[in-house]
């Protein structure tokens, strides 16, 4: 399609009407949505000829098409048909702003061989953000968060350079939900300094849907939820794959990984194993090596696919390995030497030099998931899913200790969570231009944590009952979402021995719904609006934890007094996506009651370490409004301007001082790339960008203030480039990606340690991808 | 409808496998010091005390309990030696063995505030003759009243530079003095 013609459609869409090109003598166009079945769901590659005009085109993914040059009020055959279908010829007569709807049947004879592999529930009707292709090959051996981080809304919570975790709209660990492959992760994800335990490798595709997601993916999701898709098993007899290398200069870390898929020549039966190694030393930062912060992962996965007649069954095992240092100067024994830290400009106890080696303090985590998913397909319009997920999540913390003995091997923190869940769904294609399904999950936790830990070890048990319906009639404007869940949840927290003894029994109840409106002005573009309510209960960490977090040198009281959270999300949201055109724009405004946050109370409890400041949970009301979007805009052929922004502002409405604004909310952040395309707009096309993203000072601060003074505004330069290759006759990619090209020293509000050091300094990144 | 049943049992199965896989790796020990407890045991000519420094239940919870460090005016003689544990483990730990056999790893810093008249020396060295103050001198002056803050390094890294020793802080107390 032409920059011209997309510029008309915009500026039309962005006008609120239908879009039409003026009817002359002879240049009128047939548009038409092709829709197959009693489900009426819109048929894409179905071919399309007119006779008399010996036109043909084909319908796009949603089923659209168009034949431009046709004499208006003359009368046309169209002949609609595609493989799969029956053949359909209609006699239609052309007119200005008309269009023409065509259903085909099923062709019956075919029927039992096809295998339409359609996502049963459709995107949800919220506010989202897809890493685009490119961004995810840019960031192809980085974290999730790093993966993350350039969405529009999305920021990152870090703790030092190599611990981050995803920020959505301004809620992070508990009150958001990552979604692996239709699996939400289970882990200590409470803990602001346990980054997630995911291989971004091992997704094809990368969202998140922003604003309260509970309905969905239970209360888990009630700021948002991360959702990874992996590509799906091959299809085809045969074998193939891919393998990704990358380098980096900073940290001189090496990433390894690569995918086998296999297809049994005859039997329905898909394989597939990927696997990924990573490995990289101390990071710098512009002045000054950082000491300890290397780290080694290794992760697994296994998955394979059968299917036969109206079943299939899917089963997966994947395992996730990583050992993470932590920033010497980070460790500190009490305030006075914290307070010397923050007074420091460098920092302090550092050793500056390159190392491999990953001393005390360290992490270690490793995930395991055990998934098996059957699907009963009752008729072309009900199907059955089930599906059980075994979840071990072992997180162990390794400090600095005192004493250099044998004992020393142990960790002072261990814990180890046990999940099993069991989801049950019944879900339809569209019934009378309804879609969707009706659920029940069942979840049992065991979290062991053992003495002294911070928490105390539970046992959890719950259960959901969920509703899920989207209707859409085309070519009507106008599509709805309704949803509907209540979720039980029940801990029986003990910690007997340690120094905190709990033995309490806690349950919470609740419900929570979704309700959407989509108004699509045409394919290309459309409005969003939903509303939503979601619920949260506090966790046993909010609950029962008593301790010094060394980290942030402060003293933390748990509250077993604390009510569940309740979230009421409104957002509204602006699409436009064209084949060059890419705009999109989502306002947010997240009421939520109870917001359990953590309260400084200015006073001091004496330990054995000295006194330290303590903080105590606390629950207030709050409110979290926002703005952000991203947009691609085409400036030429070949050249795109990429402007992106996200601005929140989150403050207490009650609790004085009420109006106080709340901590570690992301500063407002304003990017900006220019991407040079060799052709065309064609996503997996070679490419140069070169782009900024500049970060201001987080002015909007708790009262109480802070530690150390939010940090001063930075911008940090960019660089990335694909150049696609052949090797013979495979694909061949090559990329480099350059972070921090100026070498600017600076540090992040959103980092923790940012008491202690500065961010990393350049980095470039070599990267490399066959498929085979 | 069998096939239903099957996997249904096998699913069962898998699930009751999955808890008992649960079950039996549940012990996995951790090293979690908690120093609760500090002694000072004094002696001297006709002086036999014991000053302790206890917060048996931790971080928190209730403050702990400090014995005020009384003491005769204008005595010489007197001989500390410090002792810690962790009393909220029973049998009760004590690790005072384990800091003086790593004595070049550790340092006891003494220090006197508000004007209490008294005088700290060490009386011992680490295995390099370095400072180590697990057991010290004492000298009393006229009668008056302070604090004894009393720390314990880990790793330092310059023993000799008592206000900054660099290393890790592992306890941090403050006793209130009276010489009369």
């Amino acid at each position: 399609m032409s920059f011209r013609h997309n510029a008309v459609l915009t500026a039309a869409c962005l006008l609120g009407s239908m879009v039409s090109v003026r009817a002359q003598h002879c240049h009128s166009v047939l548009r038409g949505h092709i829709t197959e079945g009693i489900r009426r769901e819109p048929l894409a590659y179905a071919s399309v000829f007119v006779r008399e005009a010996g036109k043909s085109t084909l319908s796009d993914e949603s089923g659209y098409f168009e034949v431009t040059d046709l004499c208006e009020d003359s009368s046309y055959t169209v002949e609609v048909s595609h493989v799969e279908c029956a053949h359909l010829v209609q006699i239609v007569r052309v007119h200005e702003n008309a269009t023409f709807d065509f259903n085909l049947d099923h062709d019956a004879v075919l029927k039992e061989v096809i295998i339409v592999e359609k996502a049963l529930a459709p995107a949800p009707a919220q506010a989202q953000a897809t890493v685009s292709q490119i961004d995810l090959d840019a960031t192809r051996g980085a974290s999730l968060a790093e993966t993350l981080r350039k969405l529009p809304g999305v920021s990152v919570l870090s703790t030092g350079a190599t611990i981050g975790k995803p920020v959505i709209q301004g809620l992070h660990s508990n009150r958001i939900a990552i979604v692996n492959n239709n699996v939400v992760l289970e882990g200590q994800q409470w803990g602001r300094e346990h980054a997630p335990e995911i291989d971004p490798f091992s997704a094809g595709k990368i969202m998140v849907i922003k604003g309260a997601a509970g309905v969905r993916y239970g209360p888990g999701a009630m700021g948002g939820a991360v959702i990874l898709e992996p590509e799906p098993l091959r299809k085809q007899p045969g074998l193939g794959g891919w393998i990704s290398a990358a380098g980096n200069s900073n940290a001189r870390g090496g990433v390894l990984s690569g995918a086998a898929d296999w297809h049994h020549p005859r039997a329905p039966l898909a394989l597939r194993a990927q696997a990924t190694l990573k490995r990289s030393g101390n990071l710098r930062a512009p002045d000054y090596f950082l000491h300890n912060t290397g780290l080694a992962e290794y992760d697994l996965a296994v998955s394979a696919g059968w299917r036969k007649n109206r079943w299939e069954f899917e089963s997966g095992i994947s395992s996730f390995n990583l050992q993470t240092g932590i920033l010497r100067s980070a460790h500190v024994g009490n305030l006075t030497d914290l307070q010397l830290a923050i007074a420091s400009d460098i920092p302090l106890n550092n050793q500056n030099r390159f190392t491999y080696a990953i001393d005390r303090p360290f992490q270690q985590a490793s995930h395991l998931t055990v998934r098996n998913k059957a699907v009963q397909r009752i008729d072309d319009t009900w199907k059955l899913t089930g599906q059980h997920v075994f979840q071990y999540n072992r997180r162990r913390e390794y400090d600095v200790v005192r004493s250099s003995g044998s004992a020393s091997m142990r960790p002072q923190l261990s814990f180890q969570l046990w999940t099993n869940t069991l989801d049950a769904a019944v879900e339809h294609q569209p019934v009378r231009h309804w879609q969707g399904g009706i659920g029940v999950q069942a979840i049992q936790q065991t979290n062991f944590v053992g003495r002294g830990g911070l928490i105390p070890d539970y046992n959890a048990l719950g259960g959901s009952v969920w509703l899920m319906e989207r209707r859409r009639r085309y070519p009507q404007p106008w599509e709805f979402e309704l949803g509907a869940r209540y979720d039980y949840r029940h801990t029986s927290a003990t910690s007997t021995g340690s120094l905190n003894n709990i033995d309490t029994l806690v349950h919470f109840g609740n419900a929570s719904g979704t309700a959407g409106v989509i108004y699509h002005f045409n394919r290309y573009c459309s409005v969003t609006f939903n509303s939503g309510l979601a619920w949260r209960p506090p966790h046993v960490n909010e609950l029962f934890a008593r301790g010094v977090h060394h980290g942030a040198g402060t003293f933390e009281q748990g509250n077993p007094d604390l009510i569940s959270e309740k979230a009421w999300n409104n957002n509204l949201s602006f699409r436009l996506s064209s084949d060059d055109w890419n705009i999109n724009l989502s306002a947010f405004s997240n009421r939520i009651r109870d917001f359990i946050y953590l309260d400084p109370q200015n006073t001091f409890v004496l330990t054995v370490r000295g006194a330290f400041p303590a903080y105590f949970y606390r629950q207030a009301d709050a409110v979290l409004n926002g703005l952000d979007g991203s947009a691609s805009i085409p400036l030429g052929k070949s050249l795109h301007f990429e402007p992106g922004f996200s601005i929140i502002r989150g403050r207490r409405t009650t609790d004085a001082p009420a109006g106080d604004w709340l901590p570690f909310m992301p500063a407002d952040r304003y990017q900006y790339a220019m991407r040079w395309t060799k052709s065309g707009s064609d996503k997996r096309e070679s490419y140069i960008r070169i782009g900024g993203t500049t970060v201001l000072n987080q002015t909007r601060i708790p009262a109480a203030g802070l530690l150390k003074p939010a940090p001063a505004v930075y911008t940090l330069v960019n660089l990335d480039g694909t150049l696609q290759l052949k090797a013979g006759e495979n694909p061949l990619e090559l990329g480099v990606t350059v972070s921090n090209l100026l070498n600017t020293r600076y540090r992040d509000y959103m980092n923790f340690f940012r008491f202690y050091a500065d961010e990393p300094g350049i980095n470039i990144s070599l990267r490399l991808k066959l498929i085979i | 409808m069998k096939i239903k049943v099957s996997s249904f049992a096998s699913l069962v199965l898998l699930l009751s496998g999955m808890f008992a896989l649960g079950s039996c790796e549940k012990h996995d020990h951790t090293e979690q010091e908690n120093i609760t407890t500090i002694k000072l045991l004094v002696t001297g000519p006709g002086f036999d005390e014991v000053f302790t420094w206890n917060d048996a239940d931790g971080p928190g919870g209730n403050a702990p309990v400090i014995d005020e460090i009384a003491l005769p005016a204008s005595t010489t003689g007197l001989q500390c030696a410090i002792v810690v544990s962790d009393e909220s483990q029973s049998p009760a730990v004590d690790y005072t063995n384990e800091i003086t056999a790593e004595n070049a790893d550790h340092l006891f810093i003494w220090n006197i505030t508000g004007g209490a008249s008294l005088t700290i020396s060490g009386a011992d060295q680490d295995k390099y003759g370095k400072p180590f103050s697990q057991v010290t001198n004492w000298v009393t002056g006229q009668a008056s009243t302070g604090f004894l803050n009393v720390k314990l390094y880990h790793e330092p890294t310059d023993k000799t530079n008592s206000a900054n020793p660099g290393g890790e802080v592992d306890f941090d107390i403050a006793f209130p003095v009276k010489i009369q």
